[in-house]
């Protein structure tokens, strides 16, 4: 399923979709559209504008998580608005890529991200990295994710633009294993983010409503 | 007349208007004091005046310094002639135009802010007095009061004039200011909706295309990625004298050039941020040299424990280890060693991470 505003993207990517074999359900222009689709046509994979007329696209990715069974995200975005991109990973998104990568980065992407696989493209290790350290440094709740210094090391080189076979070769490790700590930074951040989301909705009384 | 200063003259023309008619009530309960014709003839020119000064002071062409000096004469003229209308003058009595007078201190200070609204009041005091010294009075025993009221109301009324006439300027910056924020968010929401999108969509079919196509679509992404920085709403604006270092090492970022930034921004000096993006500068350019205009690299910057870092990659042939001193003991100075000398200048450190066949890394780090 294809979401975005702009027509002629939408009908691009979907053709690019289409022709690399995968069976393009719905292609989407609004965010609350987007959700009523997605109930209905339960696609594995939602590429995804973060800017829609409507709802926010981090709404959207954050509503898409709660559905059952989420379908994964890749986050497609011309943006470049970081605020955004990281709040829709920690929603749930699976990966970002900006909508000036190439044709055959994209199609990679849906790929992996169709895989169960987190697209980490150099900027969104960035960010990744950012809101750890940016956790770190407040005081509290201590029991906020950290990283091991494994995962750091491997998170600044994605950021840097290495891939994962030159990080395996570099640290000597197993391509396998480099893709682990990479969805391992990835999966502590979104679970710490449905954590907080609930200790918020406790504090605010919303639990039994 | 609008703003505020239309107020402050139409306040000066309200109290002319009500002192003309306290001066005319004073001389009737006086009885016409000691030359009623006079009198009458004093306060038939103030009504005169008071209704031309209410007109002229109300157009903006006609506001100025002989409008002023033709005010203060006629004021002066009014109040001189109160020796020839009251005879010999009472010591607590006021003169024949009584708090009239006062109408030119007000527009002398409402028009020149409180040293002109002072002058203002000397002069008339000055007259003032001397009417009454005329009347025989002895110098110890002229009254005061008149006198310290008119410097009050000239001083204060013209500062107050001044503050708001400075208050209303920064309101009109302020709203011109906002005016111009909202329209560039809807500028940048119309450009990003449609003039990106097109941009990022010819970038991507040309390469696809290949040949000149994929120049174009090269071109095309190079302009999205700078329309996009032009265009990228900032809404916490850093303190006076810093920079968000990621603003400026987004304006690096190209169709070759990757820039990878956290989401909070990474604020420094305004003086630390320049030199360091220049420093980032100088290693891009240096890629491109060596490496060629097409060869990719990444910026990457990040801020952790009190030090922000950026680090500089490339892909290309690498350093053989060596070269870099071997350059400096033959007292060339390489790019490499210009960025150190920068980042050393503002108390940071820089590390060269290279090998033959394997890039080169330049990590930049100062003390944020």
């Amino acid at each position: 399923m294809v979401v975005d505003d702009h027509p002629m993207w939408r009908d691009g990517v979907a053709r690019d979709l289409a022709e690399a074999g995968y069976e393009v359900v719905a292609t989407v222009g609004e965010g609350r559209q987007a959700i009523r689709v997605a109930a209905a046509a339960r696609p594995e994979l939602v590429v995804l504008d973060l800017q829609l007329p409507d709802l926010s696209g981090v709404e959207v990715a954050r509503r898409l998580a709660a559905s059952d069974p989420p379908p994964r995200v890749l986050v497609l975005s011309a943006s470049g608005e970081q605020d955004d991109v990281l709040e829709a990973v920690k929603a749930g998104a699976s990966g970002y890529l900006l909508k000036s990568a190439s044709k055959e980065d994209f199609l990679e992407a849906v790929r992996r991200t169709a895989g169960g696989d987190a697209v980490f493209t150099p900027g969104l290790a960035g960010l990744v990295l950012g809101e750890y350290r940016r956790l770190a440094s407040q005081p509290a709740p201590a029991d906020g994710p950290r990283l091991t210094e494994r995962e750091t090391e491997v998170l600044r080189l994605v950021a840097k633009g290495l891939s994962y076979k030159q990080i395996a070769e570099r640290l000597v490790l197993s391509h396998r294993t480099v893709q682990n700590h990479v969805q391992n930074t990835l999966n502590k951040l979104q679970l710490h983010n449905r954590v907080e989301l609930v200790r918020y909705a406790i504090e605010q009384g919303l639990d039994d409503s | 007349m609008t703003g505020i200063e239309g107020s402050f003259w139409r306040t000066v023309a309200v109290f002319r208007a009500a002192s003309l008619a306290y001066a005319a009530i004073l001389l009737v309960r006086a009885g016409g004091y000691a030359n009623p014709a006079v009198g009458w003839l004093v306060i038939g020119v103030m009504a005169l005046w008071t209704a031309a000064t209410i007109f002229a002071y109300s157009v903006e062409e006609f506001r100025g310094r002989p409008l002023l000096a033709a005010d203060m004469l006629v004021t002066l003229g009014c109040l001189l002639a109160t020796p020839a209308v009251q005879g010999v003058h009472q010591e607590s009595s006021l003169p024949i135009t009584a708090t009239w007078m006062g109408g030119a201190v007000l527009a002398w200070g409402v028009y020149g802010g409180r040293r002109l609204g002072a002058l203002a009041a000397a002069i008339v005091s000055l007259a003032d007095l001397w009417t009454r010294g005329a009347g025989g009075m002895e110098f110890e025993k002229l009254p005061i009061n008149g006198t310290v009221l008119l410097f009050l109301a000239g001083v204060l009324v013209g500062h107050v004039a001044r503050l708001a006439g400075k208050a209303e300027a920064r309101m009109q910056e302020a709203v011109e200011l906002e005016a111009a924020g909202r329209e560039r968010e809807r500028l940048a929401r119309g450009i990003h909706d449609s003039v990106l999108q097109v941009l990022a969509l010819v970038q991507r079919r040309g390469q696809e295309a290949g040949g000149e196509a994929a120049e174009l679509g090269r071109l095309a992404g190079e302009q999205e990625a700078a329309l996009r920085e032009l265009v990228r709403l900032r809404p916490e604006a850093p303190p006076a004298g810093a920079v968000d270092l990621r603003v400026l090492l987004q304006g690096y970022g190209s169709g070759t050039v990757t820039v990878s930034v956290p989401a909070t921004p990474l604020t420094l000096p305004a003086g630390t941020a320049g030199e360091l993006a220049a420093a980032v500068g100088a290693a891009l350019d240096n890629v491109a040299r060596h490496c060629g205009a097409q060869a990719p690299a990444w910026v990457f910057a990040e801020s952790d424990g009190g030090m922000v870092t950026v680090t500089v990659r490339d892909e290309g042939p690498g350093i053989p280890e060596g070269r870099l001193e071997e350059a400096a003991a033959a007292g060339r100075l390489g790019v490499a060693q210009s960025i150190r000398g920068r980042v050393e200048d503002l108390g940071g450190t820089v590390a060269v991470i290279s090998a033959p066949g394997r890039g080169t890394e330049i990590e930049m780090s100062v003390p944020a």
